[in-house]
């Protein structure tokens, strides 16, 4: 896998998560990703892999990566002032530009490639409600950049108690619904859209490599068995989802 | 194409085919779509392990990273056989082509090596023998010699014209290697990953038991190869955190003719590893052929 070594142009702190900002001056669809990892790391060899992060947002040449510290790899990224890159990789959203009302749904971290993806879409002129779940009052901090964005936490501490679904009134009024998060959030929103919208889901898994060699990070698909989520993903059909 | 100097320096020979340069790619971390990324590195092509029929594969997660290494456990995923030799063209760049293959009983083996074999495609067959003898209780091929001498032979048998290699595991390496190479191997390759095992503390869960690849098991493989190497008399592919160009020579001094790049090549770009090997045949003024089993002073 060929890695680019970047400059890291601008580093946030939102609640309990971190926005790093490089320049990319590639494009870029929502929900691809890239696996970025520090740049220690190739010398270093340890952590090894790099991770896998949606793209948060890409304006002009400005790409913006949203996570979590959560481990080593993670943890080192967070302080790393150059970082190696892919470039963007897999399958993003389709976007349904003749969809009447669209909704976004994030979980947590997985919120991402929302932002990118409302973006695109106000560009085209295409109206869409977002809905975010968040664990708590730190998590949900990065939801103030989602403008008319409403917001529920597991803890009840902003918006609506519960979890995103808690947050929508009715997911099922929608003609397409688009969603990152969890795994298990995912399944919910399947199950909630029904069949009357076309539900498009981005899904989590641990990444090896990124460019469909290593067959780690598969997800179970309806016609049987398991299919890649780096190169047939990460974005799915909710239907060709077995979840 | 390279320069003449540059090909006759990265040249090796491997069972009488010969290879551009001396690096493979290890089964099951090549796929097509990253083909692209790879040309000019490899010597020869070795795609993902096939089976008799298709196999879905391991439930997520399938890997998990540690300490300079990762543990996988795919299980085999592939779409069978035949799917496999319908769609071998994909992986054509003119570089002489290897199967890896795997059966759950000698039979199996045996009968896939001659479906395989009879590819005019294939240049070599190279026999993944970690998976479960289904008729040996679902312990490996490898758990001993003579179960290795056992699948080897009917292999053997079954392809007569084209190399086998046999993929041998750390355990009893150097007695397995000596059983596959009296039932007849062409080569073989030293090493798969090791076993491993991952827990989820926080969930109190296994999260992934498979194998350990990466530089962590390097200096395992290095030994492997050396020991091996030194009992017998075919050539060795070594294999096993292989992740420099450093790392290359370090395996065909110790012994291997051939050596394969897997996991280093999730986390570099094989470009690099073969451009820092020609680097140190440039400094140490050698040929890539010359390096096999050429150290300076031999231990124990």
């Amino acid at each position: 896998m060929k890695f680019y070594s970047v400059h890291v142009e601008d580093r946030e702190r939102v609640g309990n998560y971190t926005l790093l900002h490089y320049c990319w001056p590639h494009s870029v669809e929502p929900g691809q990703f890239v696996m970025a990892r520090s740049n220690l790391s190739p010398t270093i060899l340890d952590p090894l892999l790099a991770r896998p992060f949606s793209f948060y947002d890409h304006e002009g040449e400005r790409a913006s990566l949203l996570f979590e510290v959560r481990g080593r790899g993670t943890a080192l990224l967070d302080r790393a002032s150059h970082i190696e890159v892919t470039a963007a990789l897999g399958r993003g959203f389709a976007i349904n530009a003749s969809a009447g009302r669209s909704a976004l749904l994030g979980g947590g971290v997985g919120v991402a490639p929302l932002k990118l993806l409302s973006g695109r879409l106000d560009q085209l002129g295409l109206h869409h409600d977002i809905f975010l779940g968040f664990a708590d009052e730190r998590t949900a901090e990065i939801a103030r950049q989602f403008p008319g964005v409403t917001v529920a936490t597991m803890d009840g501490s902003v918006g609506a108690g519960g979890t995103v679904l808690d947050a929508v009134p009715d997911l099922q009024a929608y003609d397409a619904v688009y969603a990152c998060g969890p795994n298990p959030m995912l399944a919910a929103v399947k199950r909630a859209a029904g069949e009357g919208s076309i539900c498009q889901l981005s899904v989590e898994e641990r990444m090896g490599c990124g460019n469909g060699s290593c067959n780690g990070c598969v997800v179970p698909v309806e016609k049987g068995g398991y299919v890649r989520s780096c190169v047939e993903g990460p974005v799915f059909r909710a239907e060709a989802l077995a979840w | 194409m390279r320069e003449r100097a540059t090909a006759e320096k990265l040249a090796v020979e491997l069972c009488g085919i010969a290879l551009e340069t001396p690096l493979i790619p290890a089964s099951g971390t090549l796929a097509k779509e990253a083909l692209g990324e790879v040309e000019g590195v490899y010597g020869a092509i070795l795609p993902k392990t096939t089976t008799p029929e298709a196999r879905a594969g391991n439930p997520p997660p399938r890997v998990a990273e540690t300490p300079a290494g990762m543990v996988n456990s795919i299980g085999l995923q592939n779409p069978g056989v035949e799917h496999f030799l319908q769609d071998l063209g994909a992986f054509d760049l003119g570089l002489p082509l290897f199967v890896s293959v795997a059966g759950e009983t000698v039979d199996e083996f045996g009968a896939l090596c001659g479906r395989v074999g009879s590819d005019e495609r294939v240049a070599g067959i190279e026999l993944n023998l970690s998976c479960p003898n289904v008729e040996c209780g679902g312990l490996t091929f490898c758990a001993t010699p003579d179960s290795v001498e056992e699948v080897v032979a009917a292999c053997r048998r079954a392809v007569p014209g084209k190399p086998i290699f046999a993929k041998l595991t750390f355990e009893g390496v150097v007695e397995n290697a000596l059983a596959a190479e009296s039932a007849g191997a062409d080569a073989l390759t030293v090493m798969n990953t090791i076993p491993a095992l991952t827990i989820d503390a926080g969930r109190q869960e296994v999260l992934v038991r498979g194998g350990l690849s990466g530089p962590a098991i390097k200096p395992l493989a290095l030994r492997a190869v050396y020991e091996v190497s030194r009992a017998v008399g075919v050539p060795v592919l070594g294999s096993g955190g292989v992740t420099s160009g450093t790392d290359v020579a370090e395996f065909m001094l110790a012994g291997a003719t051939a050596v394969q790049v897997g996991t280093a090549s999730f986390v570099r770009d094989p470009k690099e590893i073969l451009a820092e090997f020609a680097t140190y045949l440039d400094e140490a003024a050698l040929k890539a052929s010359d390096l096999t089993g050429r150290l300076r002073y031999i231990y124990g």
